[in-house]
Formats: structure tokens, sequence, C-alpha cells
């Protein structure tokens, strides 16, 4: 078990520094953020004496150099547009704006697929299947955006105000960026859960426990679901992914004030500082949820070897 | 006990009005709560509340509230006494501001001449040692764009002489347009102390400030001059500008900036809500590649738009009534001067006709026809200026191929652009379309683009233009300086450096619960005096 | 539609597919009028049923006049060809990779892994973002882009593949007879491979046309006056109450097509390898 979390830790290290290097390079060659600090009407001179200020004109390899010296001590930069600390810009909009949203559609995409995933599968080809496997196909086939947009049209125009449509603060401005987010995992989720559910309960050791006269329910919630679980701890292993990608989105969208939203708006304005550390935090994360996955499968299914 | 009613009665009428004055309850005739909150939805937060660093743009709105200059500006652009009571040239080479008294900052420091300055200092980054303050890469760097702005002193603590060594005419606009700190504050608290907690001398304090949430302000009781008539202010940012329009209309901001002029007329038409606008100083055109190659680093050919007629011809080619009319519902304004309508010294001039007649006919005088024809790669920044620019951009592409100019339309990203422009990079068939915004009252800040080597200027002053244009920077009397922009302006106008599409005319719209709200033209509002009803 | 069974919603998605790709080839034939050249005076009129509408302009103009209902249908041709495109470049990199990966382990095996790993810890919109401000944003570097942040999933499978096929027995015997890693490729493992390689192509076909319309709608999809459905809808969501055809129409298309692929790649996932995790 030892040498799994420290293989696995050793490995999350590489990625990080992979994924900073990327960005490293990937971001200058998007351009130059110097034109932005300086007056329309600014000279060569004044435009060069900006880019010595911001320490553009080193050497690349002397700049990556510092650059990885700062990480550890979680040293970003500064940021070209606010001059404030990029780490603490990143910070600001993760927590709480960023973990909020995530948190939220996390749960609603996970918890509101039991019942659903598992009447589903107990009363197959009812009413309430057929009903949930239609909409699942349908929010999985629209882009996030369009949803998002609707669902402002209808909440917070059409029926006045029902909702607020822009900004954070308040457990009702969270509701709308939820549940858009969560759609697209939420049917995803019930349909893993239905069709995991329904092998399972053909299961041979699923029909003793009938047999032995266990509650119904009992032997859903104790058996069946716990298998069934695997494919879903999978999926939101790396949905998680997607999900923090696609609240860039809906960050945008519902004006949430978000990490997504701050890298993005961060390219166009080539601000380097903020760039690099919003992606790696969001690197951090990723990899970190990743292994607590991993430990969650050793809970869920003893089968599984830790190799 | 009848002895004490005299001087009772006397004590009470002294104070009885100024208490009745001091919380208006009416305005117009119409009740109004004093102690409300008016929450304002704006598109951006400000990165920084240093004037200093934030200006520009949407940011110096949050600045301004909080920060005042030694000009102020009144509805129609004109500049009228802030913090300085008067200025003029004492002689060629002097200006002398005398200041307002009696003011104070929100810390209770006072505003005298060692403010200015201390503020003085600040701007020419001099002495900064002295003060112990850290040196901060500003927007506008003062000793490089005025180099000639010598020395300054004080005549007393309510006069300050500013000492230049040549004629500067424009000095009361880009100094007193600045907004001033507190020197004794900065001193303490630095500029990170500025960001955190301004401190100034305008009508509303910082009280809270959640990064591109919101920011909370409080009315400034001791303020010098007209009151706001509410006592609570926040300012939203919701970045959308439907999401700002549908928390207008549910009641959840009482006012909104920028509302996209196609959305404008449906508001207009809400009972419940008013619709106005300013025009502001931004003006949004094409450049036009005229650079001459042995003047810049051009890529060693000729702007192929150096020949006046060409330039002239893609004015006369562009229908501005109908971009107007059309994509902006009425909200922008056509201008051929290149100088705003609303800054100070502007001329109007003779429109540009749409012509395309005449657009032909110059362009084959030019030697422009079917089979040589006319080229332009247009350079256009999508998503930056707003829809209604993006969606006028291929509309002018069209109008210019009417008239048999190939244009090819290229997005690029507004970073991408200012690279181009500032390494000119350009290619000899080059253009860009971009916004210029003035950022002081005078019209010196856009009749300057074409003076001097800059990312702006790709058409170059010919030497009688350059004369004018020098002229016009030397001489301090107004009245004749006046008329010498007037002359420069007929003569740009005439020769055509950029093809003029639009000035802005920037749309708010309020809860009709809003009372005495007029915008400025300028970037940020002002509510001084505004009152919101019962 | 789904209790008809399997079977029949994939005929409809093929149906819907099929309507797709003849719309977009018979676009010029089909299409009422430009979908380019804009008109200021024919600016936002309505679908024909509405008030104010023409049935020369049978789903109404946009905001320069351009006709829906053409536009609609050369846009077909973009969704299309995006989604093809960027799922064979990304198809292929990943099985060639992965095939790689698995048949010679190693050091190649580690590092392709690796940096599998690194790319998927970047977030996918934030690389597209970047690498588009790098590279311009085009036709062409939209499919580079969406194919090559897709390689991986078909990288996994590939490699999941070869490395269980590549020991067995008649892997080992073939070997022993002397055949070379090319035959053994071509004739075992690729026929295995390709199943569960089609029915995630399948899906990533969905997915692409859906982060196509994302793009767009971030600013960074195919620059306009091109007619994509996703560049329809983001000119068209400021326009949500005056001018909603603009934005209802392409949304809805999007929704077909993309429905349609997701029917079929069900019924091919229950076709081909009904042992596949249903994950997609």
């Amino acid at each position: 078990m030892r040498a799994f979390v420290l293989r696995r830790a050793l490995h999350a290290v590489f990625v990080l520094w992979g994924v900073v290097t990327a960005v490293f390079f990937l971001v200058r060659l998007t351009g130059d953020p110097t034109p932005f600090l300086v007056d329309q009407t600014a000279t060569q001179q004044e435009i060069a004496e900006a880019r010595r200020s911001l320490g553009l004109d080193r050497p690349l390899y002397v700049q990556y150099l510092e650059f990885l010296r700062a990480v550890p001590h979680g040293d970003f930069g500064t940021s070209i547009r606010e001059k404030r600390p990029a780490m603490q810009m990143v910070l600001e909009s993760l927590w709480p704006a960023t973990v909020e949203l995530a948190a939220a559609a996390l749960l609603l995409s996970t918890v509101l697929a039991i019942p659903l995933g598992v009447a589903s599968a107990t009363h197959k080809n009812g009413a309430v299947d057929h009903a949930s496997r239609l909409a699942s196909l349908f929010l999985q086939s629209m882009p996030s955006f369009w949803l998002g947009l609707m669902l402002i049209l209808l909440f917070a125009v059409e029926l006045g105000g029902l909702l607020p449509a822009f900004g954070s603060g308040s457990v009702q401005h969270l509701i709308l960026p939820a549940v858009t987010l969560a759609a697209a995992p939420l049917a995803q989720n019930v349909r893993l859960i239905r069709s995991g559910m329904l092998e399972v309960l053909q299961q041979d050791y699923v029909r003793t426990a009938r047999a032995k006269g266990l509650a119904e329910r009992f032997v859903i919630y104790r058996h069946a679901l716990r298998n069934a679980a695997i494919p879903v701890i999978t999926v939101t292993g790396l949905s998680l992914g997607f999900m923090l990608s696609g609240a860039v989105i809906i960050e945008t969208v519902f004006s949430w004030p978000g990490m997504g939203r701050l890298i993005v708006q961060a390219v166009p304005g080539r601000d380097f500082p903020v760039i690099q550390a919003g992606v790696f935090v969001f690197a951090l994360i990723f990899v970190g949820l990743n292994l607590i996955v991993d430990l969650l499968y050793t809970v869920v299914d003893p089968r599984v070897r830790l190799t | 006990m009848i002895r004490w009613t005299g001087p009772l009665l006397v004590a009470l009428a002294l104070v009885w009005p100024s208490a009745i004055a001091a919380q208006p309850r009416t305005v117009d005739g119409v009740a109004i709560d004093p102690d409300a909150e008016l929450v304002v939805a704006l598109a951006d937060d400000t990165t920084n509340m240093d004037p200093r660093i934030g200006m520009g743009s949407i940011r110096s709105n949050y600045i301004r509230q909080v920060f005042e200059g030694l000009v102020d500006v009144d509805a129609q652009g004109r500049p009228v006494p802030g913090l300085a009571l008067s200025w003029k040239p004492v002689n060629e080479l002097t200006w002398e501001f005398v200041l307002r008294r009696g003011v104070t900052f929100h810390d209770g420091e006072p505003f005298n001449a060692d403010t200015v300055l201390f503020n003085l200092d600040r701007f020419f980054r001099r002495n900064l040692d002295k003060w112990g303050l850290k040196d901060v890469l500003a927007a506008t760097s003062f000793e490089k764009t005025y180099p000639f702005v010598t020395r300054w002193e004080k005549v007393d603590d309510y006069t300050v002489r500013i000492h230049t060594s040549e004629p500067a005419p424009t000095l009361w606009d880009f100094i007193g347009r600045e907004p001033m700190v507190p020197r004794a504050y900065t001193i303490k608290h630095g500029v990170d102390g500025l960001n955190e907690r301004p401190v100034g001398t305008g009508p509303w304090k910082m009280v809270e400030w959640k990064r591109k949430t919101s920011m909370l302000f409080e009315r400034n009781d001791a303020y010098w001059g007209t009151q706001p008539l509410f006592r609570k202010m926040r300012f939203q940012i919701i970045p959308e500008g439907a999401a700002r329009i549908a928390a207008l209309r549910a009641g959840q901001v009482a006012l909104i900036e920028a509302v996209p002029p196609f959305d404008a007329p449906a508001l207009a038409q809400d009972a419940k809500l008013k619709v106005v606008s300013s025009p502001q100083k931004l003006s949004c055109r094409i450049y036009l590649n005229a650079r001459p190659k042995d003047k810049y680093d051009s890529g060693g050919k000729d702007g192929l738009f150096s020949d006046q007629r060409v330039r002239l011809a893609l004015n006369l080619a562009v229908n501005k009534d109908a971009i107007i009319k059309k994509i902006f519902n009425g909200y922008a304004l056509a201008n051929a001067s290149p100088v705003a309508t609303v800054a100070y010294g502007y001329a109007a001039q003779e429109p540009y006709p749409y012509d395309p007649a005449r657009a032909r006919a110059l362009l084959a005088e030019a030697g422009f026809r079917d089979t040589n024809p006319l080229t332009l790669q247009l350079l256009f920044p999508a998503k930056h200026y707003g829809q209604s620019f993006d969606e006028m951009t291929p509309a002018v592409a069209e109008m210019l191929k009417d008239v048999g100019v190939q244009v090819t339309i290229k997005p690029v990203d507004f970073a991408t652009l200012l690279q181009t422009a500032s390494k000119g990079t350009l290619p000899p068939n080059g253009g860009f379309a971009a916004c210029r915004t003035g950022n002081n009252l005078d019209a010196d800040d856009f009749l300057r683009d074409w003076s001097s080597i800059a990312m702006i200027n790709w058409a170059p002053y010919p030497p009688e233009l350059m004369l004018l244009y020098t002229a016009t920077r030397r001489e301090v009397d107004a009245p004749k300086r006046l008329k010498l922009l007037a002359d420069l302006q007929r003569q740009v106008r005439d020769w055509a450096p950029v093809v003029a599409l639009y000035q802005e005319v920037k749309v708010y719209a309020h809860s009709a619960r809003v009372l005495r709200f007029t915008p400025l033209p300028e970037l940020n509002m002002d509510f001084r005096g505004v009152a919101l009803k019962k | 539609m789904i209790g008809l069974g399997r079977d029949h919603s994939a005929i409809l998605g093929l149906i819907v597919i099929a309507g797709t790709i003849a719309m977009a080839v018979l676009a010029p034939a089909l299409a009422p009028g430009d979908p380019i050249k804009n008109s200021l005076v024919d600016r936002l009129t309505p679908p024909m049923w509405s008030a104010g509408g023409s049935a020369r302009h049978p789903l109404g103009t946009d905001t320069l006049g351009r006709d829906v209902a053409s536009r609609l249908l050369y846009g077909a041709r973009v969704s299309l060809i995006v989604g093809l495109a960027a799922v064979v470049v990304g198809g292929l990199l990943g099985v060639v990779l992965g095939l790689l990966s698995g048949y010679y382990r190693g050091f190649t095996d580690d590092a392709l892994m690796r940096l599998g790993d690194v790319q998927l810890a970047f977030p996918v919109l934030v690389l597209a973002v970047a690498v588009l401000a790098v590279l311009g944003a085009s036709l062409a570097n939209v499919i580079l882009v969406l194919g090559v942040t897709g390689w991986i999933t078909y990288a996994r499978i590939v490699r999941g593949e070869t490395l269980s096929l590549r020991q067995r027995e008649f892997v080992e015997a073939a070997r022993a007879l002397g055949a070379t890693d090319g035959y053994l490729i071509r004739r075992h493992i690729l026929p295995n491979v390709l199943p569960p390689v089609t029915v995630v192509a399948t899906f990533s076909v969905a997915r692409t046309i859906i982060a196509e319309a994302s793009l767009s709608f971030l600013g960074l999809g195919i620059p306009p006056p091109a007619p994509s459905w996703g560049a329809m809808l983001d000119e068209g969501r400021n326009y949500i109450t005056t001018g909603w055809w603009l934005a209802l129409f392409p949304g809805l298309a999007i929704l077909l097509l993309v429905l349609g692929i997701n029917l079929v790649g069900d019924w091919l996932r229950d076709q081909l390898d009904p042992r596949m995790e249903r994950s997609m």
C-alpha cells in the first residue's frame, strides 16, 4: 500500500512538472503582453522598457529556471493586468466560487443519479425509465451553454426573476449554474447506474441474497449498488476534469466569478502569470482528485489490486 | 426661564435650516428615500484603485467616485472647477492653479498645495526616494509624454504654479484631469494601501471590495460639493449585456451601463424604465497603411493607402447613416472631424457624403480599376469592442466591396492586433478596425495621433499639417488656439488619414425610481444630485 | 422512441445523419439565398410565418441580413467536416500511438502514457484557447486542436487491447513462424481493436460538434463570415428575445444531429462490444 501511494505521488509530481512546463512555453508562444501595458501612442522605446520591467527580455531558459524556482514557494509572479500576486487572484476565484459550483454540480449529478438510476433499473421499461432515458439522451446532446441560455430565458426573464441570472453570493445564485453544469454528467450517471444495476441484478450472488429472503431494498442498496458504483466512480474521476473545464463556459454564461473564467479571460490579455498559476492549480486539483478516486476503488471493490 | 428662549430660539434658527438642508426629502416635488442603496450594474471590474495604475476604460468609473482631479467636467463635456477653482496661464511658460479651500480627504487630511505638489512628484516620478514610494508602471508615463513640464512650486497654501520649458496650452487638461491622492496617507500606506483602502476627496467612500463581484460605497458626508441624495451605492459586476438587462428588468439592480444598442429600443418602451445616453470621446475607424517606407520600419514598402484620394474614396464609400440607423438603432454619431464632438476644441466639419459613384471615380483617378483593383487586408478584433462593432465591420467591408475594393477580413484577437500595430508588421495593403478613446478633455488628445512615431500612427502628418499641429500646441491664448484647432480639423478632414466609421454613444438604462441621473460624455458616471424615489 | 427498441432508434438516428449529410451536400441547390453576402437592408427579418417575414427568407435573416436557412444548410458542412476530420485526426493519432505503446512497451509506453497524463491534467478548454491563440483561428486549426486533444482515449483502448493480445498464444506461434511485427499488428491486433475504437469514435464525433460550438461561444471557433452552427449560436445569443430565430435553429440543428449520432453510437456499441462500459 505504501509503495503504491509513494509511486502515485511521484507520478503526480511528474505530471505537475509537465503541466507547468507546457503552459510556460505555450503562453510565451501566444505573444507579447507588453502592448497592453502602454498607451496607444507609446514609442518603441517605451515598449521596450515596459518589456524589461516585466522581465520578458531575458533569455527563455533564464526565465524558465526562475519560474521553476519560484513555483514550490507558490509564487507565480504578479498579474500583468491587476498588478497583484497571480496565485492570490487564482485562489480568490477558486474559493469559494469555483469550488461551490463544482461541488454543487458534482453533488447534483451523483446524488440525484442514484434514485433515478435505481428506479429505472428496477422498473425497467416503465414510465420513469423511459422518461429518464429520453431526458438523458437530450441532455447529453446539447451544448451546455445553450442549455444555460434557455434556462436563463425561462427562469430569469420569462418567469420574472424567479432565479437570478448573474453573479454569485447566495444559494439562489448557485441554482441555475449548478443545474446547467450538472445536467450532462447527471444524464451520464443515470445511464451508468441503470446499466450497471441491470447487469448486477441478474448476477448469482444477488439471486442468492434474494433466495435468502433478504428485503429487496437491502439487496439493491447493499449489494447491487456497491458494484454498480464502480463505473460511476471511474467516470466521475474522468469527468471531474471535464467538469472543471466545462465550468469555464457556465461561468461565462452566468457571470460566475470562478477560476475557469479567470484563466480563459487571461489568455486574450496574455496575462502569463495568471494563466500559469491557474493551470497549475487546475492540474493540482485534477491530479489530487484522481489519486483519491484510485484510493476509493480499494474501499468499494476489494478485488482491485493496487498495482 | 424666559431668558433662555431668546438664545435658544436663535440657536434653533441657526441650526434648523442646515439640518433640513442636509437631508432633503423631496426632489422636484417627488418624495425620495435618503437612506436608499442604489445598485448599479457595470460590465467590468477595476484592476486597481490607485489612479496611476487603474485608469483607462471602464475602470475609471470606480476610481472617480472616490478620487477627484483639479478639473471637473459637466454633462456637455465642458471643463468646470473641481478641486481647483480656476486655472490660467500666467505667462507663456507658467500655469497657475488656484485651489479650493476647505476640502478634506476621507481620512481628514486637508487638501492643499502640498497635496498637489506631492501628486505632481508622483506623476512625473520625481523624488520618489524622498517620499519613500515604490515606483509603479503607470498607464501613462508623464515624464515621457510631457517632458516639457519642468518644475512646480507653491505660491501659498492654495496656489500652485507649474513651469514648462515650452508653451503648454493643454496642461490644465492632462494635469487637471488626473485624480489626486492624499499625501500623508500614500506615504504611510504606499501604493498597496491606496489600492486596498482608497482615500480620496470624492463624494463616495469605498467600504468594501469583492473583486470581480461588487464594490460597496458610502456617501462622504463631508463632501465639498453637491452631494448624492442617497446614502449607499453598490457597483455590481455583470459582464454579459443580456444579464445586466435581465437584472434591471427583474428589479435586482436599478441602473445599468453599457446597454447594447440593439437592446435599447425594447427597454425604452418599458414604462418602468428610462433609457438615457451620452456621446463618448471614442471614435471608431479603419486605420489604413499609409506609412512611407523610408520614415517607418514598414517592411520596405510604401503603404498602399498613401494616396489621399484613395483614403477619401473609402470614406465616401461607407454609408454611415445606414450603419447608425440599422446596427446602432440611432445610438452612434457620424463625425467627420477627427476630434470627438464632446471634446474641448471640437469644431464641426462637413460630413463625408455617402457617394459610391464619386468613390469609384476617385479610385480610378488613383489608378485602381476593375483590372487593377485595390485590395485591403482588414484586421478585425472580433469580440473586443462589443457586438455592434462586430456586426458593423463586415457590413462596412461589404460597402467597400461595392465600390470595387477587394476586402479580406482577417479576424484576430486584440493582443495580436496590438502586436502587429506596435511592431509595424502590417502588410502594405493592410488596415485594421479599431476605436480610439480620448483620455482627457482637450482635442489635442485626438490630433496628436499622427504627429509622432507610435503604434496608432499609420498616416503621418505631411509637413504643412505638422506645422499647423505644432502651432496648436504652442498657442497658449485660448480663443486663438480654438481657431487654430478648427482650422486643423478642417484640413485633417480633407486629408482623411483614416476611414471614419462612427463615434460611440453610451447608453444607460435605469429604473424610473432613479431621479436626476444624467450621463456624462466621460467613461465614469456622476451621482452627485441623484436621488431615489421612495 | 426508445421503447420501440434499440434498432428503431438507431434507424431514426441514421435518418437524421443521412439527412444532415444530404443538406450539406445539396446546400447550393437547396439554399434560398446567399449565406455570406450581407445586406443591411434585410437585417433581422423574422421567419416567414411571423409578422414581417417573407418567403424569400423562410427562416429569417441574421444581424447582417444573411439568410438563416442558407447558413443552416452550409453550416451543416462545417459541423460535419469538423466533427469527422477532428475525430479522424485524433483517432489515427491515438490508434498509432496506442499500438506503439502497447506493442513495444518499455520506454515508448512510459513516455507516451506520461505525456497523456500531462495532457489530461491540462484543462481542455484552456489548452484549446491557448493553442488557437498561437496558431490563429481557422477551420484547419480548429480541426487540429479538437483532434489532437482527443487522442488519449483511443490510445488507451488500443494500448489495453494490444497489451493483452500480444501475450496470446496465437501471436507467439505466429511470431515463431517468422511473422513480422507489421503483419501481426495488421492481421491480429487491428481487427480486434477496431470495434471499440469505432464506438468511441462515433460518440467523439458528437462531442466534437458540441465542442466546436463551445469554442465559437468563447469567440475562438471558425472565424466569420463562415456559417458554422456554433458561430450562428454565438451571434444569436444576444438576440434571444428580439431575434429568437437566430439562436433557436442552429441550436436545434446541433441538438438533432448530436442526438442522431448518439443513438447510432448506442446501437453500434450494443452490436460491436456489449462488454464495454457504458460510460459514453
